[in-house]
């Protein structure tokens, strides 16, 4: 009696662990993005097989021993996945869907426009993606380019980090527009800059009586770096007499302010732009 | 024994007012549960080259939050709507295939008890996307047809961009990855 129940007790575990073995399933331990996979299962009989991964959740019938087959298109997108067959009972394995090279590069670049000559001005950063729209996280090196006209002004190659590569810099010396280029391999994204002139500098007015008033206007208004300021650049005239003052703002046309102030006694014109003064101006009281 | 008439009118009275609280209460009590099962805490102390800001860490943490109840709700449910909002690009176009393949399949995915470690890695001077780094853990369970078919406790570990939106943070990648 003592030896049968040995026996059953045996056969037993034997069936035990053949019904746990009786669907194994033995999943990759990591897969690049589009990439197919097969996976081998153990057992017989049919079963069901689920996968549900980032952007899938599928199920399918499958006969256990033989191979299942994931088509690339099933894995185009990196994460975790999980597959399970289940028959009587269920079994798992996970597996994570990595990114494949670099296919494409988002580039941000800020500003669109910039004075010249201003520290840290610009900056930029870059992502990589795969061509499944997958951030690829494996270290790879961007060099950014920054070009006025024909001229280089900077390149700086930089590692991505977690998929990430950025820059930040001075805008260069001129006014117009700054190629900003970043290059991986034979990937790269363009963006442009308008560099525009910065505040003006050494402002100069010139005028003359008029029959109704005085008549001012600027020199060719210039920054320091002797850039055009943008036409639309407003300048402030002002005119103080002996019963008052009175205030004119006026937008650079072609590079130029003018003004016409009405004011028939002596009068002294002042100008400024932004925080930047000019000189002064004395007219005599009309004749 | 008997209760006193009077001590069963008390009775009535309460079960009725109860049930009057539960039905105007009810909705915005089951909305505050979904949302507190998802507990995040960020550390953006190591975020550059720009710092965050302390408002924009308290709106990180509210939409990121908001963005993970909403997809659980999405996956639980097996319904688009939830996406409007917390998601864009990459990350919402994957949600609506996932969801798609849902409704097609009968499968459903729970997350439940969520915790979210987030720690911001990279916040672009401009201030335009940020980049963070997810150590979510969450019991995961797969339905088929409303069966439990797979129930796991899982750790995770997600590559997060989010970008600002007219207002709030939104969701435009959302990748697991391997533990490092």
């Amino acid at each position: 009696m003592r030896r049968l129940s040995l026996i059953c007790a045996a056969l037993c575990l034997v069936a035990c662990s053949l019904a746990g073995m009786a669907q194994d399933l033995r999943v990759p331990a990591s897969v690049t993005a589009g990439d197919g996979v097969t996976i081998p299962t153990t057992g017989s009989g049919k079963a069901t097989f689920y996968l549900l991964g980032p952007g899938i959740s599928r199920k399918g019938d499958v006969s256990l021993g033989e191979e299942i087959h994931l088509q690339a298109k099933d894995l185009r997108n990196a994460g975790d996945y999980l597959a399970l067959v289940c028959s009587d009972s269920c079994h798992s394995g996970t597996f994570y869907v990595t990114a494949a090279k670099p296919a494409s590069l988002t580039f941000l670049v800020h500003p669109s426009r910039v004075p010249v000559a201003q520290d840290d001005a610009v900056s930029g950063v870059t992502f990589t993606f795969d061509q499944f729209r997958n951030l690829v996280l494996t270290p790879a090196t961007v060099t950014f380019q920054l070009t006025a006209g024909d001229k280089p002004l900077v390149s700086r190659p930089a590692r991505t980090q977690n998929g990430v590569a950025w820059f930040r810099t001075a805008s260069g010396k001129s006014a117009g527009l700054l190629q900003v280029v970043a290059t991986l391999d034979d990937l790269s994204a363009r963006r442009a800059v308008q560099q525009v002139a910065s505040d003006p500098c050494n402002l100069r007015i010139t005028g003359q009586r008029i029959p109704i008033g005085i008549l001012v206007q600027t020199e060719p208004v210039h920054d320091c770096a002797g850039n055009v300021v943008s036409d639309g650049t407003i300048v402030t005239f002002s005119a103080t007499e002996a019963n008052g003052k009175s205030t004119v703002d006026a937008p650079i046309k072609q590079g130029v302010a003018r003004a016409q102030i009405e004011a028939q006694g002596a009068t002294v014109v002042s100008v400024a732009s932004g925080v930047v003064m000019g000189n002064e101006l004395h007219i005599g009281a009309k004749p | 024994m008997r209760f006193p008439a009077k001590f069963a009118s008390y009775f009535r009275s309460g079960v009725r007012l109860l049930g009057i609280f539960v039905l105007l209460f009810g909705p915005a009590l089951s909305s505050y549960g979904a949302d507190s099962t998802v507990q995040v805490q960020l550390d953006a102390k190591k975020a550059s080259p720009r710092a965050v800001e302390s408002l924009t860490e308290r709106g990180i943490l509210r939409d990121y939050r908001f963005a993970w109840t909403s997809m659980a709700q999405a996956l639980e449910l097996s319904t688009l709507d939830p996406l409007e909002g917390p998601f864009a690009g990459q990350a919402k176009q994957l949600l609506r295939d996932m969801i798609v393949s849902q409704q097609r399949s009968g499968l459903s995915r729970q997350y439940v008890n969520q915790t979210h470690r987030l720690e911001a890695v990279f916040y672009a001077p401009e201030g335009d996307v940020m980049e963070l780094h997810d150590t979510a853990e969450y019991e995961l369970r797969i339905s088929d047809g409303g069966k439990i078919i797979h129930d796991e406790r899982v750790v995770m570990h997600f590559v997060v961009l989010m970008t600002p939106a007219a207002d709030r943070w939104v969701i435009r990648q959302l990748q697991a990855v391997p533990e490092s």
